[in-house]
């Protein structure tokens, strides 16, 4: 039985297959489904609104290019996807020389932030704060798979690595988060929740 | 030594959890302009159906008729020449009297020679065959 995430990469592919055939309705559908996807992870992993807008364009941009090109038993749009924003994302911090964009201040925009309780806040900057203190490769595998959702053989396939090394990587980054935060229990309300 | 030898023993997995919910919760929203902008783009970069016609499809013989009805008077050109063609085709079979006459003459003479009296006169000779 397909999941949930199967059928949407068909209809995701079915897009795509329909903005190439000069489809503007499928463009203007694929956009809207993708570009916060792909934003959210450039902006997750560089901290910077205008950086990351660059990256989504430009990561949508070469989608577009490879439409005519695609092939519907190639990887999933998304994981694609992933891997292209992730890869600018890398060149953009080599250029900068930096590991990773500040503890993002402003996460969400100015109505939602407004609603979310002060807890999820201040939760969402101590794990930010943290996953600045991971190697890029442990922090990219944190996000990619406890935030992002995506499956270890996903982000094998988004790193061109083994699932094992996936599973390391991830286990590394979150016994290291799991210390770096360990001080914070209280403050973040975690104690209420146990 | 375990967890609870450590001034601060680590987050277990479900604190953790609780993190990684906050994180999901608090996705990064994309900026409606810029979205916009996006899609702008998208669509003027939607390949031309044209293009791909021209470059992957060759014309079906019906088609290549079609142009040719169409560049020479259209569908009422085409009605004729469809209407003569049956005409043509019928007066083959079942020929009217007339046409029976000359073609009976012409194919059930004995010879070529004998019916074609009128090729000595021209000073024409065809032998028998």
């Amino acid at each position: 039985m397909p999941t949930f995430d199967d059928i949407q990469n068909q209809r995701d592919a079915e897009l795509l297959a329909r903005f190439s055939n000069g489809d503007r309705a499928a463009a203007m559908d694929l956009t809207s489904r993708l570009a916060p996807i792909v934003f959210a992870q450039a902006f997750r992993i560089l901290g910077d609104r205008t950086e990351s807008e660059d990256v989504t364009q430009e990561s949508l941009v070469r989608l577009w290019k490879a439409a005519p090109d695609w092939q519907a038993n190639r990887a999933k749009i998304t994981t694609w996807l992933y891997r292209v924003t992730l890869n600018l994302c890398i060149d953009r911090l080599r250029k900068s020389n930096r590991n990773s964009g500040d503890v993002q201040e402003e996460v969400v925009d100015g109505t939602s932030s407004a609603e979310r309780n002060l807890q999820t806040t201040e939760r969402l900057q101590a794990l930010q704060g943290a996953l600045q203190t991971l190697p890029p490769r442990q922090k990219q595998a944190v996000i990619l798979r406890h935030i992002e959702g995506l499956s270890n053989a996903e982000i094998a396939d988004v790193f061109g690595i083994s699932v094992e090394a996936v599973e390391s990587l991830v286990s590394r980054g979150k016994r290291a988060l799991a210390s770096t935060l360990a001080p914070q229990r209280k403050a973040l309300g975690l104690e209420d929740d146990r | 030594m375990t967890d609870k030898d450590l001034k601060f023993p680590p987050l277990h997995d479900r604190e953790l959890r609780l993190l990684f919910d906050a994180a999901q919760q608090a996705a990064p929203e994309i900026n409606a302009e810029f979205l916009e902008r996006l899609q702008a783009q998208a669509l003027g970069a939607v390949p031309r159906k044209g293009q791909l016609e021209f470059t992957t499809e060759k014309p079906s013989l019906f088609r290549r008729l079609s142009d040719v009805f169409t560049q020479r008077g259209g569908w009422l050109t085409g009605a004729g020449l469809a209407m003569a063609m049956v005409f043509g085709i019928f007066f083959g079979l079942n020929p009217p009297e007339a046409v029976l006459d000359v073609t009976t003459v012409y194919f059930q003479t004995e010879s070529l020679s004998g019916f074609v009296g009128l090729s000595e006169e021209m000073g024409l000779y065809i032998g028998n065959t």
